[in-house]
């Protein structure tokens, strides 16, 4: 199911790396985006840290057995990555005063690098 | 001596030095874009540049030249056009058939259609499909539904505007068919018996695209099934679809009257429908060589067409004093007819359906005296101050460039094939040369690439016809067309991720179709293949002694799309059964098939050569 937090390492998943304060409206669209595409999310708190939502998205690549994260930082900015993508060139990125289609894209996104389709 | 040919797209010249003994020295070769439209004073730019520029290459001075030569532009100019002959309608919403990236659910479903808003008011027990409207939240749907399912409403299958269905259907508690991305859901009729079929991932579906399955489903007679089995065979395909019954909804496949093509030629006119296709047009049109003229059936599609290209003809054809000439005037004296297909919109389609629409394209061709060759030759020699002066037949010119190929004896053909016609000329043991003029080449291969792949983009499908393809595997591999995987240190842009990717020497650009790499492959081999092989043969045929394939040795590939990294082949293939050596052609052991007839002019020049009519 969606939203569930467990260990990220237990099952093929996008994780997602959420600040302490990431807005929940960003965090549902982001994993029903993923969730539309049939590929499963992992929600991860991490603590509150300088990383913007790039360097949250790589750490959760590195973390994800699919190399593919996603980070939510507090201020609602999205960023999805690759774990072998160099940590400054995210695949996408949405800035704080994205609307609930970009969240939902971003979410779309990190599944089709997962299935290797073409991310439109 | 400078030889300087002008081309449709490129100006290119040959330098040469003869000794008094008659002997020829090539001292270098050269080319640039062509300024203006071919054999009008706008040449003279380009012209006088790449002069300057062989000279530089060479160190040598403007004021050394003693003689330009120009060839005498090939007095054909060629236009094209296209017209679809059938269109899929769909009057009144009776269907929706395509393929949403992620349905949801799986099986067939038959109920009335409802409005989610009403779907608690319904009587329970009665099958009813759950129509969406925009703006609905996939949570709020699945609460929706739960809660009518709960108090005993049938809800058997969902139609939704927006890109959710796998999300409502992980929130049902009873998992039903739902079909999503149907953009204009507010059209599809309420109070109506409506089918929902969506298939298995990696199937297709099975009933709604079965006439019999169909009339199964709506307990159609015989009569009813004969009119909705278009709507079996649009949906044919599909992942996914929604078929509504209404009262007098309909789709058809329009045969639209494309109308006849009157020819004229060998002292008869033949009437061929440009319905019979590409082959009977081109059947016909061998049998009145050399052809007079070609027109269309007045207020028909066809007519159309030939007045369009008519109409582009006579503005290229200004003649000195700036006047068009009259449209009427020009007559038609090559066709090559094509049959193609082309995506189009369904129109009254609910969800952006595509159909295949049948269509022909027709390239033609139309001689021209008013080559204003003489002009651009007076502006160049008073630049220059050398003599300037036009120095023959370019199909002759072409075949004396081509001699310079390692390898290759007379007798000899050249096929130039150019932009705009397919250019053939011979060259027999006694020096005896013939020339030809076909319609179609390298623009009409863009244009059908450019249609049947939809791409809506010249230069795309430029893009596609000059370069191979490859599929973008990860961020840091690609599969080329062949099957060969290359790894790259720097990872490709998301843009171009998992898509199917043209090799420009610039990077991968993204081809933006829905098809696999496979079947724009398959476009780019074909259109090259009816353009260019068909008329290879078509204008060999025309100057091969009694029209007799194998009463040919060499043949030699020349111009710009002699450079293209398949047609050279799909040409050798098609002649290998003739017993003829095919190759591109590699002019003065060095330039490959360009330049031919630049430094045939100097060698003609340097020699007397043999009279060659144009043909």
């Amino acid at each position: 199911m969606p939203g569930r937090v467990t260990d990220a390492r237990q099952r093929p998943a996008v994780v997602v790396h959420r600040s302490p304060g990431a807005p929940a409206a960003v965090l549902r669209e982001v994993c029903a985006g993923a969730e539309e595409e049939g590929v499963p999310t992992e929600l991860v708190d991490v603590p509150d840290q300088p990383e913007d939502a790039v360097g949250l998205a790589h750490a959760a690549a590195l973390d994800s057995p699919l190399e593919v994260g996603v980070g939510v930082d507090a201020a609602g900015a999205v960023a999805v990555h690759h774990g072998k993508l160099p940590a400054h060139r995210p695949a996408t990125t949405t800035g704080p005063d994205a609307g609930p289609r970009d969240w939902r894209r971003t979410g779309r996104t990190a599944a089709r690098i997962v299935k290797g389709l073409p991310l439109g | 001596m400078v030889g300087v040919d002008i081309g449709n797209s490129t100006t290119e010249a040959c330098l040469a030095e003869l000794a008094p003994d008659g002997s020829l020295t090539y001292l270098g070769a050269d080319l640039t874009r062509t300024t203006g439209v071919k054999g009008t004073p706008d040449n003279t730019v380009g012209a006088l540049r790449v002069v300057r520029d062989v000279l530089a290459r060479a160190g040598r001075r403007p004021d050394e030249v003693h003689t330009v030569l120009l060839n005498e532009a090939t007095p054909v100019i060629s236009g094209l056009a296209m017209e679809t002959i059938t269109e899929t309608i769909i009057t009144e919403s009776t269907m929706i058939g395509h393929n949403p990236t992620t349905p949801g659910g799986e099986g067939l479903a038959v109920g009335t259609t409802v409005s989610i808003a009403d779907l608690t008011a319904q009587p329970p027990g009665e099958p009813v499909v759950c129509v969406v409207p925009a703006g609905w939240d996939f949570d709020d749907v699945a609460r929706v539904v739960n809660a009518a399912v709960a108090g005993g409403v049938a809800v058997v299958a969902a139609v939704l505007a927006g890109d959710d269905a796998v999300l409502v259907t992980n929130r049902l508690d009873r998992a039903v068919p739902v079909v999503d991305e149907v953009r204009a859901v507010e059209k599809v009729p309420l109070g109506m018996l409506a089918a929902v079929e969506v298939a298995a991932p990696g199937r297709t579906i099975r009933t709604l695209s079965d006439s019999y399955g169909l009339a199964s489903v709506f307990d159609l007679d015989p009569d009813q099934t004969r009119a909705v089995s278009p709507v079996a065979r649009a949906l044919t395909g599909n992942r996914s679809a929604v078929v509504v019954r209404t009262p007098s909804g309909d789709v058809t496949d329009r045969r639209i009257p494309v109308g006849e093509l009157v020819l004229r030629g060998a002292g008869r006119e033949l009437r061929i429908d440009v319905d019979a296709g590409a082959e009977a047009i081109m059947a016909t049109v061998a049998r009145l060589q050399p052809l007079d003229d070609v027109h269309g059936e007045p207020g028909t599609h066809v007519g159309g067409m030939l007045a369009q290209v008519r109409d582009t003809m006579s503005d290229v054809l200004r003649g000195a004093d700036g006047a068009a000439q009259p449209a009427s005037e020009i007559a038609i004296r090559d066709v090559l007819a094509v049959d193609t297909f082309v995506p189009a919109e369904v129109r009254g389609g609910l969800a952006g359906e595509i159909a295949l629409e049948n269509a022909v394209a027709l390239a033609a061709m139309v001689r021209t005296s008013r080559s204003r060759m003489q002009l651009v030759a007076d502006q160049v020699s008073a630049e220059l101050g050398a003599r300037a002066e036009i120095g023959g037949v370019e199909g002759e010119m072409a075949v004396g460039g081509a001699l310079t190929t390692p390898g290759v004896d007379r007798p000899v053909a050249v096929l130039d094939l150019g932009g705009g016609s397919t250019d053939a000329a011979l060259m027999t043991v006694d020096g005896v040369c013939t020339a030809v003029h076909v319609a179609g080449a390298g623009e009409l291969v863009t244009k059908l690439i450019d249609s049947e792949l939809a791409l809506g983009d010249r230069e795309v499908a430029e893009g596609v016809k000059w370069h191979p393809l490859a599929k973008v595997e990860s961020f840091f591999h690609l599969r080329h067309e062949d099957g060969t995987v290359q790894f790259f240190d720097q990872p490709f842009p998301p843009h171009v991720f998992a898509r199917v990717v043209v090799l420009t020497p610039d990077g991968p650009v993204p081809v933006e179709t829905r098809h696999g790499l496979d079947h724009v492959r398959r476009v780019r081999r074909a259109a090259k293949s009816r353009v260019f092989v068909v008329n290879a043969v078509r204008a060999l045929r025309q100057v091969a002694p009694g029209g007799d394939l194998r009463a040919l040795d060499f043949v030699v590939l020349l111009g710009g799309s002699a450079l293209d990294f398949e047609i050279p082949e799909l040409i050798a293939d098609e002649l290998a059964p003739y017993g003829i050596v095919c190759g591109t052609g590699n002019v003065l052991g060095t330039q490959g098939p360009r330049n031919a007839v630049a430094s045939g002019l100097v060698r003609a020049h340097a020699a007397a050569s043999s009279p060659c009519p144009a043909g």
